[in-house]
């Protein structure tokens, strides 16, 4: 029995059924759709777990159906669950889709997000609207993921934006439509130049390469462009020529450093968390950043090594002034997401500086970054939304010595803390110790000044102190005489609810077991580096060699 | 090629859309004119019913019914071409017993009919309920409104559709002119419909100022080239310029001939009356005039262009390249920023399809850009292929959302509303699926996928792009300067379309973020067949984007008509 078509449903069950809720919700009176609530939310949460189930037993179950699939050492440029169907003949547009091991991680992830997401934020207010919108990001997300044809990589690289400007705009704080509208425009400007660079690409091609259009006699299927620009670029060519590699090289990364974010390019993102509800923030930082990295990969890296290689030095300082600058704007912060935020773009400068090493270490540490960041920044977020939810203020030390009045959300707030600045045996602290070890050997081998290494010695001492010294003066100061904030206008300090403890645990298990067992994830990573560079760059970069 | 001489067999089966049109013509000047009428045979006291004049009945002076025929007459004659399109093209030309010939019927020419049709259906069926009749006692500004005054209205839309369905048959420049011109005259009058209000007879003047001086100057540029080579018809002009394209006189001609058409298209700087046109005429007319009339104007320059000015590959084919390449960057250019500061919802609209009008002269500049250099030939007809398809695909598309957008705005206005972009505040909350309409309309015209306009958005780019890359073979010698210089006209065009977002997105902030405004908190206004064509906006909307691969092939073979015959 084949399973091609299993990764269909991953992507079209939330869409289907999250844009027929909407339409079904629209008609309701208000009332109504607030009866509707309770049972959308049920329903919202059941799919998610459906596919969780699916892309879990995709890992672990249907392989021993299929007998030949093996994350781990899937060769490069192949493709587990493929499937193919036609969509636009002329031009050479397939839906086609597939996962391998660069993808996969990234996939399981946003399927563990989406209930997590939905339990987290059970009391969210519009319930029918809000729910619906959750499945709807979801659904995009794994489209950007698993897609394998140029043209669909864009559409759902774009439809991720609208459910997400939603849900900035109708569930988000004081200053929400400045923050959406920020958002939106900032990547919509990023992806329509990259947009530009990929259909320079797609007529740079020779004619009649496989899945090429009916019409044009080019393709849009980037398997096909990968291999064709492997054996353009062998042997020390430049595939499409050394300017013009350079030049479409800059233009994709634009729309990938952008949604990254890298500085200088990423102040729409503290902006767009600040604003976004508890949920928008938990997707946004989970799993929609890491589309940048992943675009990088999938696209202007394989494509265009050399260029890759020409601006190396480039990405490496882009890389390391978003680890150090974000630590330190981190420092400076009084509001809690915000802070949370500049963290992201700083851990994002983490998955940079492991690009730019071009070794495979340095690549697999920012996959697993890209992983294990996809796991604890929404604890992150989440614990910030519960905050928020629970003493109605983001001002770091509007609650002191919460440890006493809520130890649920104060023990949360230690371990997410903890998690993000990189504890051993949690699963941040694999991915900076892999960047740390491939950077020095990145050095070493190519004679770099050793001052590289002052940037995230720095940043490790500057991110425990700003974890630390929030975690201080929200959890611990004040003690027995502490009162509770202003803003809760004498009401009983409360502690997080039952679903918020629920996903919290969940997190928080998941980050302890990507970090004591990180080879569940790692090993796919591994190999599909290794393949990545035995394939493609090593002969590439070499001469040929 | 089937020729058929005027009135002889055949001739009304293969324009049987435009005589449907004709007799709905007569059908809205009669059926409303009906009454009990009785004709006394002189001399004897027999009286027979003679229809004309007297009592008017129920039925035939319903407001609704001249709307309600002329949208199935459209409709009927949509179908119509539709059928001839899809099924097996016939390729017929009209011509006279003097051997000229006055018109043909191609792909190319139905598929225009069928954006003109459709559109003009469309607002019909959205004018339906707009002019509501009361009686004449009541001397407000609906009280003047009675039967007789929409079928005016609806004899002006169906003269628009006859004049817009010959431009797109002509294959003589004369035909041509005519035509623009019995639809321009008709959209002057159509734009100044509502003469009590101040904004629309205003439109209509400046509108018909601007236009009447725009065609004066075509029409000089028209006379020029008929003095320069003593025929007007495209294939004899086609030959002239492949012989003299270079001499000043045809060259002077085309630049009036395009000072003519660039007002219809609404390209800077010819499209200072659009904004306020648009503004001041009824919400659906100004649809019209941002669709099949922009449509009409676009068909215009291709021929023009391409047909008589392009098909060899002289030097003198070309001359206009440069010209239009600039005036397509400031056209859009300029709608972008002016779009960014208006606040009457139309009049963004309005500057939006100005700049619409610069990404479409960007793809034609780059069409102009095959045959500038020598060489070029033997691969053109490719290129342009897919440059043309492009562009008829937009204009196509371009019925879908921006009429489509339009309507959701003659909605609002028929409760006073929908100057102000506050107008629309809370539509999210008064009307869900309005709003939903909208923001998807809005998306669209800034170019989101999966939706058509995202399509129509991506066609042009990869049409100007691969003109951009002809000359270039594909090794590791390759550098970036290689590439022809109209690759900038498509970066222009992605820059601007990011600037666009922020007006588009404006629209949807409004809709879900403001409140209503005071008096506007319940429900719009009813109106069936606005709805029901708001509906038809929206999936046409939706399925060409997911779906685009149908409509590309008929664009395919509507512009492989055009470009196959060079």
């Amino acid at each position: 029995m084949t399973t091609d078509w299993i990764s269909l449903p991953l992507v079209a069950l939330p869409l289907v059924s999250s844009i027929a809720i909407l339409a079904f919700v629209a008609y309701a009176s208000p009332a109504a759709r607030e009866r509707m609530g309770p049972s959308i939310r049920m329903a919202t949460l059941v799919f998610s777990l459906l596919m969780l189930a699916l892309t879990t037993a995709m890992f672990f179950g249907i392989e021993y159906i299929e007998g030949t699939l093996d994350w781990a050492s899937l060769s490069f440029g192949s493709f587990n669950y493929e499937f193919r169907y036609v969509w636009i003949e002329s031009l050479g547009i397939h839906w086609s889709v597939g996962m391998d091991a660069l993808s996969f991680p990234m996939v399981w992830l946003t399927t563990f997000l989406l209930p997590v997401t939905i339990v987290a934020t059970w009391n969210e207010k519009n319930a029918a609207v809000y729910f619906p919108l959750v499945l709807m990001m979801g659904g995009a997300l794994i489209g950007v993921f698993v897609a394998l044809d140029l043209f669909m990589f864009y559409v759902f690289w774009e439809l991720t934006l609208i459910p997400m400007f939603f849900l900035i705009l109708k569930w988000g704080g004081y200053d929400r439509k400045y923050a959406s509208q920020k958002f939106f425009i900032y990547t919509f400007t990023a992806s329509v130049i990259m947009l530009l660079g990929l259909v320079t690409v797609y007529f740079l091609q020779p004619e009649n390469l496989s899945y090429a259009g009916a019409w044009t006699g080019r393709t849009f299927d980037i398997p096909t462009l990968t291999l064709h620009a492997q054996s353009a670029n062998a042997g020390g060519a430049w595939f499409l020529g050394e300017s013009l590699q350079k030049i479409l090289f800059v233009m994709l990364m634009i729309g990938f450093l952008v949604k990254l974010p890298s500085v200088p390019f990423h102040t729409w993102l503290p902006d767009a968390h600040v604003q976004a509800p508890t949920g928008g923030s938990m997707l946004l930082a989970g799993v929609m950043l890491k589309m940048g990295a992943y675009g990088m990969f999938r696209l202007p890296l394989a494509m265009f090594p050399h260029a890759a290689e020409h601006f190396q030095f480039a990405l490496m300082t882009l890389g390391m002034i978003s680890l150090v600058w974000g630590a330190i704007v981190c420092l400076g912060q009084t509001n809690l997401k915000k802070m949370v935020a500049y963290s992201s773009v700083s851990h994002m400068g983490v998955i940079l500086i492991g690009i730019a090493t071009m070794q495979p270490l340095g690549w697999a540490a920012a996959l697993f970054m890209m992983f294990a960041h996809g796991i604890i920044s929404p604890m992150l977020f989440a614990v910030c939304g519960a905050f928020k939810h629970h003493y109605h203020s983001m001002e770091i030390g509007a609650m002191r010595g919460m440890a006493k009045h809520s130890p649920w959300l104060a023990t949360s707030m230690m371990f997410a803390w903890m998690a993000s600045l990189g504890l051993p045996l949690l699963a941040g602290f694999v991915a900076e110790l892999m960047m740390f070890l491939a950077l020095w050997h990145f050095i070493a081998a190519e004679g770099w000044s050793v001052l590289w290494m002052v940037g995230p010695a720095l940043v490790l001492a500057l991110t425990a102190a700003y974890y630390l010294w929030s975690m201080q003066r929200t959890i611990f100061e004040g003690g027995d005489e502490t009162q509770p904030p202003e803003s809760l206008k004498g009401q009983p300090v409360p502690d997080i609810g039952d679903a918020e403890k629920l996903a919290m645990v969940i997190m928080a298990a998941f980050t302890i077991l990507f970090g004591v067992m990180p080879w569940i994830a790692l090993d796919m990573m591994n190999g599909w580096t290794v393949a990545f560079f035995e394939t493609l760059l090593i002969p590439i970069l070499t001469g040929g060699a | 090629m089937e020729q058929i001489e005027p009135f002889a067999e055949g001739f009304v089966l293969a324009l049987a859309p435009e005589f449907v049109l004709v007799i709905g013509l007569f059908t809205l000047m009669i059926v409303p004119n009906m009454g009990d009428a009785k004709f006394r045979i002189p001399l004897t006291q027999i009286r027979v019913p003679w229809l004309f004049g007297g009592k008017r009945g129920k039925l035939d002076s319903d407001p609704r019914l001249p709307g309600l025929f002329a949208t199935v007459f459209f409709t009927i004659a949509f179908g119509l071409s539709a059928v001839s399109f899809m099924g097996g093209m016939n390729k017929t030309q009209i011509v006279t017993p003097g051997g000229t010939t006055m018109l043909q019927i191609d792909e190319f020419s139905r598929m225009f009919e069928l954006i003109f049709f459709g559109a003009l259906a469309l607002a019909s069926a959205a004018s339906v309920n707009r002019l509501p009749a009361t009686s004449r006692a009541d001397r407000s500004l609906n009280g003047l409104y009675n039967n007789r005054r929409q079928v005016d209205f609806y004899i002006l839309l169906i003269t628009t559709g006859l004049g817009m369905a010959v431009v797109a048959l002509s294959q003589d420049l004369f035909m041509l002119f005519i035509g623009l011109e019995l639809a321009s005259f008709s959209t002057y009058v159509l734009v100044s419909f509502i003469k009590e209000s101040k904004e629309g007879t205003e439109a209509g003047m400046k509108y018909f100022i601007v236009g009447s001086v725009a065609s004066g100057v075509g029409l000089y540029g028209l006379s020029l080239l008929y003095l320069w080579s003593g025929s007007l018809q495209f294939a004899d002009l086609s030959v002239a310029f492949a012989e003299n394209g270079m001499e000043a006189l045809p060259l002077i001609a085309l630049g009036m001939l395009l000072v003519g058409f660039g007002f219809k298209v609404s390209a800077a700087p010819f499209h200072f009356a659009a904004p306020d046109a648009y503004a001041g005429a009824a919400a659906p007319v100004a649809g019209l005039l941002a669709t099949a009339s922009k449509a009409m104007g676009v068909l215009g320059l291709l021929r023009l262009l391409l047909v008589v000015a392009s098909p060899e590959a002289t030097e003198g084919s070309a001359v206009w390249l440069v010209a239009l390449g600039v005036l397509s960057v400031i056209t859009m250019t300029w709608g972008n920023l002016a779009a960014l500061g208006s606040t009457n919802p139309k009049r963004m609209l309005a500057y939006s399809s100005v700049a619409h009008a610069g990404y479409m002269l960007a793809a034609i500049t780059a069409i102009g850009a095959l045959n500038w250099e020598e060489g070029h030939v033997d691969m053109s007809n490719d290129a342009a292929l897919v440059v043309v398809t492009a562009l008829i695909f937009h204009l196509t598309v371009l019925v879908c959302f921006k009429l489509g957008a339009f309507l959701v705005l003659s909605l609002l206005e028929s409760e006073k509303g929908g100057h102000t972009l506050e107008s629309l505040g809370g539509l999210a909350k008064r009307d869900p699926f309005l709003a939903a309409a909208m923001f998807i309309f809005m998306m669209s015209l800034a170019g989101v996928p999966p939706l058509s306009g995202f399509v129509s958005k991506l066609l042009v780019i990869m049409g100007i792009v691969k003109v951009a890359l002809l000359d270039v073979t594909v090794n590791s010698d390759l550098v970036f300067s290689d590439i022809h210089w109209v690759w900038y006209l498509a970066l222009l065009m992605v820059i601007n379309s990011a600037i666009s977002v922020f007006y588009y997105l404006r629209v949807g902030l409004v809709m879900y973020f403001h409140e209503p405004e005071e008096g506007r908190e319940g429900p719009l206004p009813k109106g069936m067949p606005v709805r029901f064509a708001i509906i038809a906006c929206l999936a046409t909307t939706i399925y060409f984007g997911v779906g685009a691969n149908q409509l590309i092939a008929l664009c395919e073979a509507a512009a492989n008509a055009l470009v196959g015959a060079w």
